[in-house]
């Protein structure tokens, strides 16, 4: 190669007026060719460029860096109709056990204040018919009072309101 | 648009995000914590990767980002970073290993001497090869203001080496 273009190539790099091309042929000039003399002193300040391309990390980190960003990846799952409803089947599972627990207590806890329905279950509660007719007597009495005592009141209500009518109407 | 993927598109930027949080916080093993956290921010916001012009040039910003909050935080741990540390943390990695003279040794310590700005110019142009309006893009700065801090940059290294190197290092 021309050592006298290489001079010039050399004094333009110092300018930082060379491209990246002629840059390249300088390091290549340096670290591969025969050297002058004269140029000598320079050759260790482009062979130490070319050399310092080839530090870096080893493989070691890409596993690492792999294993960093690739566990963290959330990966889309197939859902289908049944595996997307089960939560609400679990839920609906847990309340129905509970209210079959209830039920069970409640009939266990309050089984003799229940209203029995089956006819055939009652048993008469006197053994003497007189004593049952006198009872029964009694509490129609009081009921027919009961029923007569707030007819009266109801006419007293009328009769009271008749007058009033009658004085409003004078 | 083509679909940004993480395992093809912004995982191999590992190296070169790497290189640029090294060359910031000088210190390999928060260098390596700076690519982790980039990448992690960055898959945080995989809903807006079809927005960015350039998913690199926004994986760059936020490691220089990221890389300047570190050093700074280190620094505040009032570690001064004397030349036998820089020399010992550089010990820890495989640079060593390519560095065979003792002139690759002083240019790296030269480069990561200069200022932040200038570094990360002097990284993304010399080593990573990007254009002009890339570095302008990560770094913040227009493309004029990239020129100029790279040229600052390269000629104190230029200055700096030929001095020494005339002392007969």
């Amino acid at each position: 190669m021309d050592y006298k273009k290489i001079e010039q190539l050399l004094e333009r790099y110092w300018q930082c007026e060379t491209s990246l091309e002629e840059e390249n042929a300088l390091r290549d000039f340096f670290t591969n060719g025969e050297v002058p003399a004269g140029l000598l002193p320079y050759k260790e300040l482009f062979v130490y460029q070319k050399e310092q391309q080839i530090e870096g990390l080893g493989a070691d980190f890409d596993a690492r860096m792999l294993s960093k960003v690739e566990g963290s990846v959330v990966k889309a799952k197939h859902l289908s109709l049944v595996s997307r409803f089960k939560p609400l089947f679990r839920a609906a599972a847990v309340v129905t056990v509970f209210l079959m627990l209830g039920n069970v207590a409640q009939r266990s806890l309050f089984h003799n204040d229940a209203l029995d329905y089956n006819y055939n279950n009652y048993r008469d509660t006197y053994d003497d018919p007189n004593v049952a007719y006198k009872k029964v007597s009694s509490a129609l009495l009081i009921l027919s009072d009961e029923i007569s005592k707030s007819n009266n009141l109801n006419s007293a209500d009328s009769i009271c309101k008749a007058a009033t009518d009658s004085v409003m109407n004078e | 648009m083509q679909e940004i993927s993480f395992r093809k598109d912004i995982l191999p930027l590992k190296d070169k995000l790497f290189r640029l949080a090294l060359r910031i916080t000088l210190n390999r093993a928060e260098a390596e914590d700076v690519v982790q956290d980039t990448m992690l921010r960055v898959w945080s916001r995989r809903g807006e990767w079809s927005k960015f012009d350039s998913i690199e040039a926004f994986c760059m910003t936020v490691a220089r980002n990221l890389a300047i909050d570190r050093s700074q935080k280190m620094d505040a741990k009032n570690l001064e970073l004397t030349p036998e540390m820089e020399q010992a943390t550089d010990a820890s990695g495989p640079y060593n290993l390519l560095v065979q003279t003792e002139r690759l040794e002083l240019i790296h310590r030269l480069i990561n001497k200069l200022p932040e700005k200038q570094r990360t110019a002097l990284q993304l142009r010399d080593i990573e090869g990007k254009n002009y309006k890339e570095i302008a893009k990560v770094m913040g700065l227009t493309e004029e203001q990239v020129k100029v801090t790279l040229f600052r940059a390269r000629q104190k290294v230029k200055e700096q080496y030929l001095a020494i190197d005339g002392y007969g290092l």
